[in-house]
């Protein structure tokens, strides 16, 4: 009981802060479309409406960027987070420092920044024609520059769990499997990987579900050329004053994310990948 | 053992660290088929002299010769030797078979030829077939000592290096193990290199012992050489409680200056100035008047100390400590600050030099 | 758990609306707790009047804690009135036709006093005089907000890739022209360009559609929307068209140009058609902003005194050039206030063609089948990034 007491005002907090607004925009999506209130009666014409519609391309935009960013930041992230881990020394810090600074600078200005770097006659494209007289097609508002600017602002959301995987790996283990007659590749694959298996699925599934929401990247940086589901939510919510349909799709989303982390997570079992099973 | 061939032979082995040379210069011999362990205190160098045995830590001079090849240059995968080490450095994420299989599943053995061998070697090291699929993690501390050693006797090497395996278990399982350690070494035949800080683990397991001060080896033998010769004060006080007395030559006698009398030395060395006196406590006896030892000095009960078999008494005498132990059956009873009188013959007590 | 950061802020706003509503819808109330009214002053307004410079004279003036909040398009703002907020606002600046069309009728906002108001029609620009048609209930007798800020919005291209002569002349047609592809962007303002559509495809905005007429919608959405180089913001536009990487971008005028004018960039240029589908075969569509004193149970008594304190030529000055976007003001026609303008002020604002840009275009309305176009062009949005 005293233990019920202690722990209810995070439970009122949580109610208040999570559980409310969640239920809210469960109980949108089940009001008639175009409605503002919670009192009329429930329907399922929100739903229906999506999947006759073409919500599908924004889902699967989605869903696609999100996988991409996660592999090529698992392709990235590894060997940063081996060096930072286990051979930058002393310099580790210094470069964490550095990974760490950009995030307090605001997403938005950041890609701003990027947009002034990329575009026609920028600081990149505009440099390489008034030095060198090159002029390139701009990168701008591609789906490549997309992918381009989620894999960089999640940098540090796949690259310090991973680090801490990759330095929960006790330095013997590696020397026994050498010791035991593993060349370095499979002292990678059968005790590296699968030792620092924890730090790279919670990076994995971090970065996820942090991209399937990514919204900034394709609107600055795509010139909206692609539309996430975020901004699909977004025009329901705001232009098209549609809040069931916003709460609908937003339910939506977070079934097919979480029922996504779920499989992960079941497939990766943490204690079993710990070896706590 | 002389006759045996070397296995192993160290030339003016090196390993420096900046300035500091963590091993010094050792040269040193193993037999084919030797338990030898190195024995020496935390920092003494023992375990960079492991490692660098090992092949997981490069030489800065000398040669490490392998059956009469040099090995130096040769990676720790590429050598035929395999260590356990003081963690173990089980691996977590698999099971007892997977980790003895290991080193055949990298060589690439088919899988049932890999798990004939675990349940093979299961069986050599006591551990029941049914632990082939548990997790290491939920093995006892002595299981797992055993798991490390069949995963080592897995890879099948030449020689088998152990870094303190066993520092960090309890005093009775470490005494099962250090015996079955030795009853595997003696199945296998194979060549152990041991490592320890516990003089008392070395004498029961080995074959010839290495002591081991600030990167040198300062002396080389038979545990008994070892106990019954140790070649300086350093040496004898490492191999546990022994009474040590400061003395000097002086016209002929050896003469002790905090008691300011003379003692009876067990034969003098040639050249022989000053050093100390080393008395081990089960050869001190309780006499009944000075003339039942050779030597003999008067003091007083300070504690006494109930250690299983045996009992310790500390007597104060004078500026002095000393130890004297006896057989549980044997021990007088004495009551404390009771006045006794303690003595030992020359041919119990040895002369080391400083 | 839950997506993103960036949605999961604006659930929690929404959350706060809806809570909102909820207790307006619930009879909830917070009971009689609150104090008299009048030391504060809530404004509901698109941006440029929650600026500093605009408030800060008013707030000194009358020792008043004044909040203005900004948004950027008219539904959402009387969707927060619709939701109960009626209790916290005592202004809302919005585009001409919500007033007199939607929130008189529905109650949301009520008349204002004739008597201390009409005489500051008189000081306005010709085509704003005494009784203005968007100032005044459907009756015409009640007066149900004031006007400041207006301006032509058709779209806007850069002179140095398409003249102005060109693009008047070609109008809408722009964007009918499969060369064109992957030249132009458009903004992001999804309401606009619902009327911009509806141009493009040759009809009327402001009236019910035929079944035929939204398929031809429907196929320009899916065009326009295909052969867009990028779709953005205000910022983006102009940056954009500034270094090149578009030649003209859909819904655009004064109000979204000036800044780019105003600093230096005198190729940007806002475009009024010369001909197009509107009522007399106007090209253009304008706006022409209204403010109006909320309904509000408690009002606040400064929100009168504020729709007085916009009026004065200085502070009509500031506000056409407050933060943001710059834009003519009814106001120009008093001489105190015109005279404040400096030549590079009127020359960021278009002010050289402001006059026959209006007479070209339309007013602002309501599109009866408006959620309907708008889905259509939002699944054509998304149907554009699909291929």
């Amino acid at each position: 009981m005293a233990g019920f007491r202690n722990a209810l005002p995070l439970i009122i907090f949580l109610a208040i802060g999570f559980a409310a607004p969640l239920l809210a925009v469960i109980g949108y999506s089940f009001m008639p479309e175009r409605s503002f209130g919670l009192l009329h009666p429930p329907t399922l014409e929100n739903y229906a409406a999506i999947f006759n519609g073409n919500s599908y391309i924004s889902f699967g935009w989605s869903l696609l960027l999100a996988v991409l960013t996660v592999a090529f930041l698992a392709l990235i992230c590894y060997p940063i987070a081996y060096g930072l881990a286990r051979v930058f020394g002393p310099w580790a810090p210094v470069i964490t420092l550095l990974f760490t600074i950009p995030l307090f600078v605001s997403e938005n200005v950041r890609l701003y920044g990027w947009l002034l770097f990329f575009i026609k006659n920028g600081v990149l494209l505009g440099t390489l024609k008034s030095v060198f007289g090159l002029e390139l097609e701009s990168w701008l508002f591609t789906r490549p520059m997309i992918l381009l600017g989620m894999v960089y602002v999640y940098v540090p959301f796949m690259l310090f769990p991973m680090t801490l995987g990759v330095s929960m790996v006790p330095n013997e283990t590696r020397e026994a499997a050498l010791d035991l007659g593993a060349t370095r590749w499979q002292v990678f694959r059968e005790v590296e990987l699968p030792l620092s298996m924890p730090g790279i699925v919670i990076g994995f599934l971090l970065t996820f579900v942090l991209a399937v929401g990514a919204i900034a990247e394709a609107k600055i940086l795509g010139g909206q050329t692609v539309i996430p589901i975020t901004h699909d939510i977004e025009i329901a919510f705001t232009y098209a004053q549609n809040w069931p349909l916003g709460a609908a799709l937003a339910v939506l989303l977070m079934l097919v994310v979480g029922i996504l982390v779920l499989f992960v997570l079941r497939r990766f079992d943490l204690d079993a990948v710990l070896g706590r099973r | 053992m002389s006759q045996r061939p070397a296995i192993l032979v160290l030339k003016n082995l090196t390993k420096s660290f900046g300035k500091f040379n963590a091993v010094d210069g050792v040269d040193l011999d193993i037999a084919d088929g030797e338990f030898f362990t190195i024995v020496g205190p935390s920092g003494s160098g023992k375990t960079t002299m492991i490692r660098m045995l090992a092949g997981m830590e490069p030489a800065t001079s000398g040669d490490i010769i392998l059956r009469g090849e040099r090995i130096n240059d040769v990676p720790a995968n590429r050598r035929p030797t395999c260590m356990v080490f003081q963690s173990l450095a089980l691996f977590p994420h698999r099971t007892v078979g997977e980790n003895i299989e290991f080193p055949l599943k990298i060589r690439g053995v088919p899988p049932a030829a890999r798990k004939e061998k675990a349940l093979a070697l299961l069986r050599q090291l006591r551990l029941p077939e049914s632990y082939y699929g548990k997790s290491v993690l939920k093995c006892s501390g002595g299981e797992r000592q055993r798991v490390a050693l069949a995963r080592a006797l897995a890879f099948d090497p030449e020689i088998l290096f152990f870094d303190e395996p066993l520092s960090a278990i309890d005093y009775k399982l470490r005494k099962t193990l250090e015996k079955e350690l030795k009853d595997i070494h003696r199945e296998t035949g194979k060549t152990f290199i041991y490592i320890t800080h516990s003089l008392e683990e070395a004498m029961v397991m080995s074959d010839r012992i290495g002591v081991m001060r600030a990167g040198k080896l300062v002396q080389v033998g038979t545990p008994n050489e070892i106990y019954s010769a140790p070649r300086d004060k350093f040496v004898s006080e490492f191999m546990g409680d022994v009474n040590v007395i400061p003395v000097s030559l002086a016209g002929g006698k050896l003469i002790s200056a905090s008691f300011d009398r003379s003692f009876t030395p067990p034969g003098l060395p040639d050249g022989f100035a000053s050093g100390h006196l080393v008395i081990r406590p089960e050869y001190m006896r309780f006499l009944d008047s000075p003339d039942d030892a050779e030597n003999s000095l008067s003091g007083r009960l300070y504690n006494e100390y109930a250690l299983g078999s045996r009992i310790q008494y500390q007597i104060r005498a004078g500026d002095h400590v000393f130890i004297v132990e006896k057989l549980r059956q044997q021990a007088p009873a004495l009551d404390l600050d009771q006045s006794v009188l303690i003595g030992w013959d020359a041919k119990d007590s040895v002369l080391v030099r400083d | 758990m839950l997506n993103k950061k960036l949605t999961r802020r604006n659930f929690m706003e929404r959350s706060t609306a809806m809570a909102a509503a909820f207790a307006a819808g619930t009879g909830f109330s917070l009971g009689s707790a609150q104090a008299a009214r009048d030391k504060e002053l809530n404004i509901l307004c698109w941006e440029g009047y929650n600026s500093a410079q605009v408030l800060d004279p008013f707030r000194q003036a009358h020792g008043a804690t004044v909040k203005a909040e900004s948004l950027t398009n008219d539904p959402t703002m009387i969707n927060r009135l619709r939701a109960g907020e009626t209790k916290v606002w005592d202004l809302i600046n919005v585009n001409n036709p919500w007033a007199r069309k939607v929130m008189l009728p529905e109650g949301l906002i009520k008349p204002i006093d004739r008597a201390t108001f009409e005489p500051y029609f008189e000081r306005m620009l010709p085509a704003f005089k005494w009784p203005y048609k968007w100032a005044m209930d459907e009756s015409g007798n009640e007066l149900i907000g004031m006007i400041q800020r207006f301006g032509p919005y058709s779209f806007v291209v850069n002179t140095d890739k398409v003249s102005r002569a060109t693009a008047e002349d070609q109008g809408w047609n722009l964007w009918n022209d499969p060369a064109n592809a992957g030249k132009y962007g458009i903004l992001e303002s999804d309401d606009w360009n619902v009327f911009d559509l509806c141009c493009i495809a040759g009809f009327d905005p402001f009236k019910v559609h035929t079944d035929d007429e939204v398929a031809k919608f429907t196929d320009a959405a899916n065009r326009v929307f295909k052969g867009a180089k990028v779709v953005g913001d205000i910022a983006t536009m102009n940056q954009a068209l500034i270094s090149g990487e578009i030649d003209f971008h859909l819904t655009g005028g004064t109000y979204s140009a000036s800044p780019a004018r105003a600093d230096g960039n005198k190729n940007i240029r806002g475009i009024t058609p010369k001909s197009g589908p509107m009522e007399g075969g106007k090209g253009g569509i304008a706006w022409i902003e209204v403010t109006s004193v909320v309904n509000n149970p408690e009002l606040s008594p400064l929100a009168t005194e504020f729709l007085q304190y916009v009026q004065d030529p200085k502070v009509s000055h500031t506000v056409a050039f407050a933060e943001g976007t710059f834009n003519p003001v009814t106001q120009m026609g008093d001489k105190a206030c015109f005279d404040l303008f400096t030549a590079e002020e009127l020359d960021a604002i278009q002010w050289d063609s402001l006059e026959e840009e209006m007479a070209r275009s339309a007013e602002y309305d309501i599109v009866p089948d408006y959620d309907k176009l708008l889905d259509i062009m939002t699944s054509a949005k998304k149907a554009a990034s699909a291929g």
